[in-house]
């Protein structure tokens, strides 16, 4: 029981929610914001509390003390996600459905921590549609806005297809390993061209998810669609969990084709960060500016997985720790003055320094972050994942990867400079934040600092990572 | 029953069939006129198009009803295996069917179980 | 062999028909073709002894599932074909990724040892017994993961699907 706690505690907090959903008269339905979030704040708090480790179920299940913190970084970025949510929910129209949303989104956390925890690629393939399937709800959330239909729509037929790829791939790997337990297929998996092939569809199927070029076309169009605060849980929570099992597979049970998925690594990651970079330069709409800037930086997460080291690993993990509040505060800054105002592009943000200071400073410290500039914790996350590629060698992709850097600081510093410098005829107007969304910019701006300044949190996931060397 | 003759079954039963309807297709008198195409030959003749959009509460039946059409598939072998498996299989079973059952309430509650 | 003339026939069948899913003009012919698809497929797993997979297959996706298909097919007036002409460099990279595709599944399968799979069609894996020791002993865990998905997917249906009550 206390191997598998994560997992139990979000599946008792979704039931009493979908129980109070039940029984709960329907005038009183707002509370449930703040039942869920102290609900789950209460679950994240538990999960630091140190368990036991081992495996369940004769193998289909594990858990190790790298697994529970990855899984309490995931449950950071949700509990952001669901304070942010707040303000969102509590519009007349979204009213009634409250504890929906808090069911699929928590829903979908209880996938991601078992895709993480499995030791089984049926249990990893269930884990991932239970990821899936409640998000495609979730972004066709305001049903009634075309958009949004249209990005439930195309979110879950691209991951309905990248589904049906994965699974081709992990059957080739059954058929030529007789086993699907991940200790099994490891030694067996000694890299014959059905078994490359498997691996090459399995690769693609998660790099759908993860939005890596050139399987990110549903990217940006769901991004744009989909409520903010689901954009940013997809490109946070989801993308980082994908993140994690990928590198945890990589690293062991696909480590004997270490030198051939390190080459697809290498070109896809070049493709990623200059296709992001590149397309990020173009967009007005600032959700799908975000969405193409996400794709980069999930190519930047994969420069510590080629590192193939445990320093790589580690550097993964920090990343996308410091990715979690440094896009989470951006997305909460787009977020709320979407809800006030219906703002959404660039320029519509003219002079919002003027108006709103605080929000515009959150936004710029958000930015820096992504684009890396020293101060904040952006800064030491991209750095270390080009000492981790370096470190291997890798001089010419590192170079790659700083010069998309340079590119991409000139994005980010776009929407500052429209913030700080430009004046505008028609400036959003100044508006007061509610509690739980200075509440979640905050926790974000906290977290921008504190993990970048206390090295403690580095040298903590060090010490749990592990490498092919 | 081996396979091939479960197979078998089919593939003949199937050829009957056919031969049947070739046959009575051969055989009685046939005459063809365009009054006989129509969808009725008395009433009103159809105009426009006949199709019409049917309404999204058949879909929502029909996907609750798939939930529980595989539910009842996971009942089978459990029904089979449930004396030799003992407890455990009768505890697993319980958890599944109350998470299923408060799926039930909740579409229940929520009126997805009405027609309107 | 005689089952061996019953898995060429079968294959075939579905080879024809999910080609014919992909080829009809009317939504509804592909979504008729589709079910002869599953039922050539429940062929197969009797074929491999699976008795009891090729009933589910039947029931669920030719029954339930096909009923969901039809229902969307009807629900969103898909009578007429309304296809927008796609442009002809599409068409050839369609044409030349799906070339390269099979070329490189035919190599794959090609230095595969089928050799290595014996005797499928005695397997006892498939039958209902066997299915739930395994379901209820090996797969305890996925099992009961997959009721949290049904129960997921029904909230997600009643949410998008309701009718809005104001």
């Amino acid at each position: 029981m206390l191997i598998m706690r994560h997992e139990l505690l979000l599946i008792a907090i979704t039931v009493i929610l979908l129980l109070v959903e039940i029984f709960l008269p329907g005038d009183k339905k707002s509370r449930v914001i703040t039942l869920a979030i102290l609900l789950m704040t209460a679950v994240l708090i538990l999960g630091f509390v140190p368990g036991p480790s081992g495996t369940l179920f004769g193998g289909m299940y594990q858990t190790t003390a790298l697994i529970s913190m990855l899984k309490n970084i995931l449950n950071i970025g949700a509990l952001i996600v669901m304070i942010q949510s707040a303000d969102w929910l509590r519009k007349p129209e979204n009213k009634e459905k409250i504890s929906e949303y808090y069911i699929l989104l928590l829903s979908t956390l209880i996938g991601m921590q078992y895709m993480l925890s499995s030791g089984d690629f049926l249990m990893f393939y269930l884990g991932l549609e239970l990821a899936t399937i409640p998000l495609a709800a979730l972004a066709a959330f305001e049903r009634f806005k075309e958009k949004s239909a249209e990005a439930g729509v195309k979110f879950i037929f691209s991951s309905a297809l990248s589904s049906g790829i994965l699974l081709y791939g992990l059957s080739m790997i059954y058929g030529t390993t007789g086993t699907l337990y991940f200790a099994e297929v490891g030694p067996a998996f000694t890299g014959t061209p059905l078994q490359v092939l498997g691996f090459i569809f399995f690769f693609a199927g998660m790099a759908f998810k993860i939005s890596l070029v050139p399987f990110h076309l549903w990217t940006a169009d769901v991004y744009e669609g989909a409520p903010v605060n689901i954009s940013s849980y997809l490109s946070v929570v989801s993308k980082g969990a994908a993140a994690f099992i990928l590198t945890i597979l990589l690293f062991t049970v696909f480590s004997k084709i270490a030198l051939m998925w390190s080459n697809v690594l290498y070109i896809i990651i070049i493709l990623t960060i200059t296709m992001g970079n590149l397309f990020a330069i173009r967009q007005q709409n600032l959700k799908r500016f975000l969405a193409f800037s996400s794709i980069a930086q999930a190519g930047f997460i994969l420069l510590g997985i080629i590192g193939q080291s445990q320093y790589g690993m580690t550097t993964v993990i920090y990343f996308v720790l410091v990715y979690i509040f440094s896009n989470l505060g951006a997305f909460g800054v787009v977020s709320i003055i979407s809800n006030r105002t219906g703002c959404e592009t660039i320029n519509d943000y003219d002079g919002l320094y003027r108006t709103n200071p605080r929000l515009a400073m959150m936004m710029m410290l958000s930015l820096f972050s992504l684009a890396g500039i020293p101060p904040v914790a952006g800064f030491f996350g991209k750095f270390f994942l080009f000492a981790a590629a370096a470190n291997h060698g890798l001089y010419i992709l590192v170079l790659i990867a700083i010069i998309n850097t340079i590119i991409s600081l000139y994005y980010y510093l776009l929407v500052i400079k429209a913030m700080f410098l430009n004046r505008s005829d028609r400036p959003i107007p100044k508006f007061k934040s509610d509690f739980y969304t200075s509440l979640g910019l905050i926790l974000c701006l906290a977290g921008i600092f504190a993990v970048g300044i206390a090295s403690t949190i580095f040298e903590a996931i060090n010490g749990l990572s592990f490498g092919l060397y | 029953m081996s396979a091939e003759s479960l197979i078998l079954f089919f593939i003949v039963g199937a050829f009957l069939v056919g031969i049947a309807l070739l046959f009575s297709s051969l055989v009685p008198p046939t005459s063809t006129n365009s009054q006989k195409a129509e969808a009725y030959e008395c009433g009103i003749p159809t105009e426009g198009i006949t199709w019409l959009q049917f309404n999204v509460g058949y879909y929502l039946f029909a996907i609750i009803f798939l939930v529980f059409d595989v539910e009842t598939v996971f009942i089978f072998p459990w029904a089979i295996m449930m004396k030799s498996m003992g407890m455990t299989a009768f505890i697993e079973i319980i958890i599944f069917f109350f998470v299923l059952g408060v799926g039930l309430l909740y579409a229940w509650k929520k009126g997805a179980l009405k027609w309107e | 062999m005689f089952s061996n003339y019953i898995f060429y026939f079968l294959s075939a069948l579905a080879l024809y028909s999910s080609v014919m899913v992909l080829l009809s003009k009317k939504p509804i012919h592909s979504v008729l073709y589709l079910t002869l698809t599953f039922f050539a497929i429940g062929g197969h797993y009797i074929l491999l002894n699976a008795q009891f997979l090729a009933i589910v297959h039947i029931i669920v996706y030719a029954g339930a599932i096909m009923v969901l298909f039809l229902f969307t097919v009807m629900l969103l007036n898909l009578n007429k074909e309304e296809r927008s002409p796609k442009p002809i460099w599409v068409k050839a990279a369609a044409i030349l990724a799906g070339i390269m595709l099979g070329l490189v599944l035919i190599g794959v399968f090609r230095g595969y040892d089928l050799r290595l799979i014996q005797h499928p069609m005695e397997s006892q894996i498939g039958l209902v017994k066997e299915l739930g020791k395994i379901l209820y002993r090996d797969y305890m865990l996925p099992f009961e993961v997959s009721s949290i998905l049904f129960l997921t997917a029904m909230v997600g249906a009643v949410l998008l699907g309701k009718k809005e009550q104001i």
